[in-house]
This record gives C-alpha cells, sequence and structure tokens, in this order.
C-alpha cells in the first residue's frame, strides 16, 4: 500500500491498540446510546403520527369516565368496554363547523366454541358515514363491504378472504389495514355496526357463553370530522356541555404519550450529552499526550514538507476515523440488540401505553448517520485544540522536544 | 555561478529564563550552486541552530536568508513547506523515521506533502525510493519497521528520504554518525556523487575534520559566530 496522508494517520491509530480500542469502545457505547433512544423516540413519535393521522377524525366524544380507556384501545389496541346511547350523535351533528359523525361500538369475544378466538377487540362501525377505516385499507376484496365483512388490523394474523366467526356468525376478511403501529388499528377487527348489534342480541342465544353486554342504539364512540376552518376548541367546548361524556383531541393523546416518553428516555438523551461531553473532553485530553508524545514526529513532518494545515487535518482525522468507527460500532450494536430485544422493547413500550412501529429503513439510515456524524463531531472538536496546538509547533523545537 | 543560498547578518537568540543566549551572531554566508561545504565546530557553537534557520526550521531573531533569490522567511507557511519538500532535503542527527512506516514508506513519505498532497506519480516515487534504499545497501530491508534496523540502516533510510525529492540542497547534521567506517566512506560517496551529477548543494556540520576534508570549503564556528576568512577555507 502506498503511503498518503490517510493511511498514515490510520497506522498512528494502530499503534496504540489497547488506547485506541478503549476509546472507540468509550465513543460506540456513546453513540450506540443515542441512536437506540432516538429510533425509539423516533419509532413511537412515527407510530402515533401515522396511526393518528388515519385516525382522520378530528374529535372522539366518548363516555365521561372512560378517557383513559379510550386512549389506551386507541394507542395499544387493549380492548375497551364502554357504551352512551348513539343520541349524542344528532346533537354533535347539529353543532355549527361539524361536518361528519360516525359512531364506533367496542365489543370483545370471549374464549370457547363460539369465536374463533377469545379477547378480540371487535369494533363496530356505519360503512355509510364512516371516514376513518375504509378510506385506510391497503388490500381489499374486488367488491363494496357488506353486512357479512369484517376488516381487520395489519397485526391480525387473518388475511382476505379468510373466514371468522364470532358468536356462531361466520364471516368474511374483506380487507386489511395498512400497519400504523397505533394499536387500535393493528389490532382490531372492524365489522358493520349493524352486525355488531346482531351479534351482541346473538350472544344471548348461545348456551354457556357470556352475552355481550349492550343495548342496540348504544355507541362506545363518535368521531368527529369538522369543516374546514372551524372553530375546534368552540365545537369541543359545545360538546363538552354535555355531563355524560368527554372530548378527546389527538393533541391530547400525542401531549400524553410524548410526556411519557419524555419521562422515559429524556434521562437516557440527557444522559448520553453528558456522556458527549465527558467523551469531548477525554478526546482532548488524549489527543494532547498524542500530540506530546509525537512532537519529534510532528516535527520531523514538518521538516520534510508537511505544512501547518496538513499537521492540523493529520491529527484532526485520526480523531475522525477513530470517532467514525466507534459510531458505526455503536450503531451496529445499537441495531443488533434493539433486533434481538424488540419484542421486549415493544412489549414494555406498550405496557407504558406507548405505541411503535420501526421507522423505514430510510429513517434509521438517516439516525444511523446522524449518530456516526455527531460522534465525528465529538471526535473532531475534542481534538481541535491539541491538533492547533500540534500545527503550531516550531519543527525544530519540535525536533528537538525528543531528543 | 548562481548563489543557491545567501545568509545575510542571521542572529538567533534565545530567551531562556529571562536571560538573552545569542546562538548565532550575524552570520553571513553565500553559498553557490553545486558547492560541497562543510561546517565544523565545538558543541553548542550554533552549527545546528544555523542548519535549521537555513532550512526553514527556525525562524531567524533578526536577518535574511534567501534560496534561489527568494527570502525564505518572508514566505507564508504553505510557500515555506512546499519549498522544504521540493528544495531542501534535511538529514537529522538522530533517528528521525515514522515508526509505523516500513523503510520504503519512510522514503517515499516526503511525497505525500508534495504538490498539496497526492498528486505526484507515486509508483515513480516508490520506484526511486528502491533504487535509493538500494544504492545505500538497504535493498533487502524495503519493508522493515525502524525498530527492525540497526542505528546505522535507520541513518541511511533517513539519507535515502532526504534525496526522494531530487532536491536542490541537501543539509546533514552529523549524517555519519552512527555509521561504520566503510559505510561512512559509501554514504560520502553517495553524497559526492550525487554532487557532481545532480548538481545538488551540500551543508554539511559535522565534528568529524576527516569527513570535512572530503568536501570543497569547510567554515567553523564558534560561539555563534561562522569564520569570516572569505567564506571558508580549505583544510
Amino acid at each position: 500500500m502506498n503511503i498518503s496522508q490517510t493511511s498514515l494517520a490510520l497506522q498512528n491509530l494502530a499503534r496504540r491498540t489497547f488506547r485506541t480500542y478503549a476509546l472507540l469502545l468509550a465513543i460506540a457505547i456513546v453513540s450506540g446510546a443515542i441512536f437506540s433512544t432516538s429510533t425509539l423516540m423516533w419509532g413511537v413519535n412515527n407510530s402515533l403520527s401515522k396511526g393518528l393521522s388515519k385516525f382522520g377524525a378530528d374529535l372522539l366524544v366518548v363516555p365521561r369516565g372512560s378517557m383513559i380507556s379510550m386512549k389506551s384501545a386507541l394507542l395499544t389496541g387493549e380492548p375497551s368496554l364502554f357504551y352512551m346511547e348513539g343520541g349524542i350523535m344528532d346533537k354533535i351533528a347539529s353543532i355549527k363547523g361539524v361536518k361528519s359523525v360516525s359512531p364506533q361500538l367496542f365489543l370483545t369475544s370471549v374464549e370457547g366454541n363460539c369465536c374463533v378466538m377469545g379477547n378480540a377487540f371487535i369494533i363496530g362501525f356505519n360503512p355509510k358515514t364512516d371516514f376513518t377505516v375504509l378510506p385506510w385499507l391497503e388490500e381489499k376484496k374486488e367488491r363494496p363491504f357488506e353486512m357479512e365483512d369484517v376488516i381487520v388490523g395489519a397485526a391480525n394474523a387473518y388475511n382476505v378472504g379468510d373466514t371468522v366467526f364470532f358468536y356462531g356468525q361466520n364471516l368474511t376478511v374483506y380487507g386489511k389495514l395498512d400497519r400504523t403501529g397505533v394499536g387500535l388499528y393493528d389490532n382490531a377487527i372492524f365489522m358493520n355496526i349493524e352486525r355488531a348489534y346482531a351479534m351482541a342480541e346473538q350472544s344471548y342465544k348461545i348456551p354457556n357463553v357470556v352475552p355481550l353486554k349492550l343495548v342496540r342504539g348504544q355507541v362506545s364512540a363518535v368521531l368527529v370530522q369538522t369543516e374546514v376552518g372551524s372553530k375546534l376548541p368552540f365545537i369541543s367546548f359545545t360538546i363538552s356541555k354535555d355531563p355524560d361524556v368527554k372530548v378527546i383531541t389527538a393533541g391530547n393523546i400525542i401531549t400524553s404519550v410524548r410526556q411519557n416518553l419524555v419521562t422515559l428516555f429524556g434521562s437516557t438523551l440527557v444522559l448520553s450529552f453528558v456522556l458527549i461531553l465527558a467523551n469531548a473532553l477525554m478526546i482532548s485530553a488524549i489527543f494532547s499526550t498524542i500530540v506530546n508524545e509525537r512532537k519529534r514526529e510532528l516535527g520531523i513532518l514538518r521538516a520534510i514538507g508537511a505544512s501547518k494545515m496538513s499537521i492540523f487535518k493529520l491529527i484532526v482525522s485520526e480523531a475522525a476515523m477513530l470517532t467514525s468507527m466507534g459510531g458505526a460500532l455503536g450503531v451496529f450494536f445499537g441495531i443488533v440488540i434493539m433486533r434481538v430485544f424488540q419484542r421486549t422493547i415493544i412489549f414494555n413500550l406498550k405496557a407504558l401505553n406507548m405505541p411503535y412501529l420501526w421507522p423505514p429503513a430510510s429513517s434509521i439510515i438517516m439516525l444511523a448517520s446522524m449518530a456516526i456524524v455527531a460522534a465525528v463531531v465529538v471526535g473532531v472538536a475534542g481534538a481541535f485544540y491539541p491538533a492547533l496546538q500540534g500545527s503550531r509547533l516550531q519543527p525544530y523545537d519540535a525536533i528537538r522536544a525528543g531528543e | 555561478m548562481t548563489n543557491m543560498i545567501d545568509i545575510d547578518d542571521v542572529w538567533k537568540i534565545y530567551d531562556v529564563g529571562g536571560e538573552k543566549i545569542e546562538a548565532l551572531k550575524s552570520v553571513n554566508l553565500t553559498i553557490e550552486k553545486g558547492t560541497f561545504i562543510s561546517i565544523v565546530g565545538h558543541s553548542g557553537s550554533g552549527k545546528t541552530t544555523l542548519l535549521s534557520i537555513l532550512g526553514g526550521l527556525t525562524k531567524p531573531s533578526q536577518g535574511r536568508v534567501h534560496i534561489e533569490g527568494i527570502d525564505i522567511w518572508n514566505l507564508n507557511d504553505r510557500e515555506l513547506s512546499a519549498m522544504r519538500n521540493r528544495k531542501i532535503g534535511f538529514i537529522f542527527q538522530f533517528s528521525s523515521l515514522i515508526p509505523t512506516l516500513r523503510a520504503i514508506d519512510n522514503v517515499a513519505l516526503p511525497v505525500i506533502y508534495a504538490n498539496g498532497g497526492g498528486k505526484t506519480d507515486r509508483k515513480a516515487t516508490y520506484e526511486y525510493a528502491r533504487e535509493l534504499l538500494s544504492t545505500l545497501g538497504l535493498g533487502n530491508k524495503l519493508q522493515s519497521f525502524p525498530s527492525e534496523l540497526s542505528g546505522g540502516q535507520q541513518r541511511r533510510v533517513s539519507i535515502a528520504r532526504a534525496f526522494i525529492n531530487r532536491p536542490s540542497i541537501i543539509v546533514a547534521d552529523e549524517p555519519t554518525g552512527d555509521l561504520d567506517m566503510q559505510s561512512e566512506s559509501e554514504v560520502m560517496e553517495f553524497f559526492s556523487h550525487n554532487n557532481e551529477q545532480e548538481k545538488t548543494t551540500f551543508l554539511l556540520v559535522t565534528h568529524n575534520l576527516a569527513l570535512a576534508r572530503m568536501t570543497d570549503k569547510v567554515h567553523t564556528m564558534k560561539n555563534g559566530m561562522l569564520n569570516q576568512n572569505n567564506g571558508g577555507f580549505t583544510v
């Protein structure tokens, strides 16, 4: 291999293997922590924004006292049962600025022979007024949605064309929704609200089965879409005058999840930034030592034609190479650890009401690049002053320093 | 003949703990292109300081140094570095090799700083590095690291490095210090040959009078002053 400024820098790094590996490890730990934390935060945010944008409703009206259950149902797909009278829809629809309202009815299947699976989150919706389910079908049958059909979320094992049965009724999987990371969409099974009422009535006729306790006409939630330019706070305030209901906005949900997110990851991020600072100081101290150790060598390089800038670049490029390798190593370990423990991570996030969707490859590449660039910036910043000192050495004084 | 080096009233004063030490006192010297001169003198007489000033390594406190008519201490760092790289070859009195590089890479090292780095013909440089090392009896040590070489072999590698860019001036500070008599004579023969064939200007600092006698002119230094007998004398 012919000599070059780069190979010279690499060989200098290889000279002190323990010191180089120790620095690499320190940098890898920090970059790995930053990359993993930011990827997880990005994943939760991504899932929230993607899922809640698909939600399509500006407001969600639920029975008073069921707000926490509703958030849990929305974010994690945890089945929740609560009901209110459907008459509320007419009141809401009459408010100025409301464009459309659509009901949803929450049911849960039971274990046993009556149902294809137990504890399934079944949601009845009205296809005629719906604006939150049908528009987001990723795949579907080439015909209109019918009474005997269901739509499944992306996390569901069933596929288009499969047959499922609940409370003795056979239903065809009409379509499947795109993955959102938001539990309500990924885990639930959607059916026509009329079919849901019929199924609830049917449940009383099946022996040895706990019936679905709801009355035709009741709903669990009312989804509200407003006119463009309408005053959301005014509509929300008007609906909230009804003492039996509570209004939830997408913003409410995002804020509460983000608060949890900050609580969970904030300290990790703060710690990472403290570690970054510590790394920069450590690199600075180590490169000062390196410059001191190599004074004569730097002087010789100056004697054979290296300019001050060349010396500066040599030292800074050593730091940049070291930290970029450390950064890449940290990102690699971060990816491996997140992949190995992905089930545990998602399970724990869900337990904290945080939906999670792995960021797309392009975002992961961007976050990885940012973590590596951050590591390089730390390296360059840390080595900057020692490099400046090294470049300012008088060649002859530097050469004689080693005598 | 053209003047290769003009040293005009050069002073070097060090401030050591508030005390002014005059390492060089009004040194004047003119060296013509292609001459081989030596400077002899006791330790501390200022020989090495003079070499470092005319080689662009130490800034004089006063005075001017011209190389091929260029006032080198008026150049900016980039220009001065380029001049050191292209026009001057240094041979130091101590081991000056980069420990992480093999002998051949140590010799070729100056090329990375030539033309802003990387634009020279690397292949030709490596071929010339091989040729130089072979000429200096190290053809079988091309891939050796400095730690695998004796003191004399290291010295010969650094001599080869000084010639790699075919400089106009070779500045050598006790270049044969670690060499046995035979190697010393071979190195001096190499210098003389180069001096005659390439018209390279040589400045040799030595304690060895026998070595000094092999040069065209010998200057003496004492207490920071260069002898003023019309630019040197023949020993």
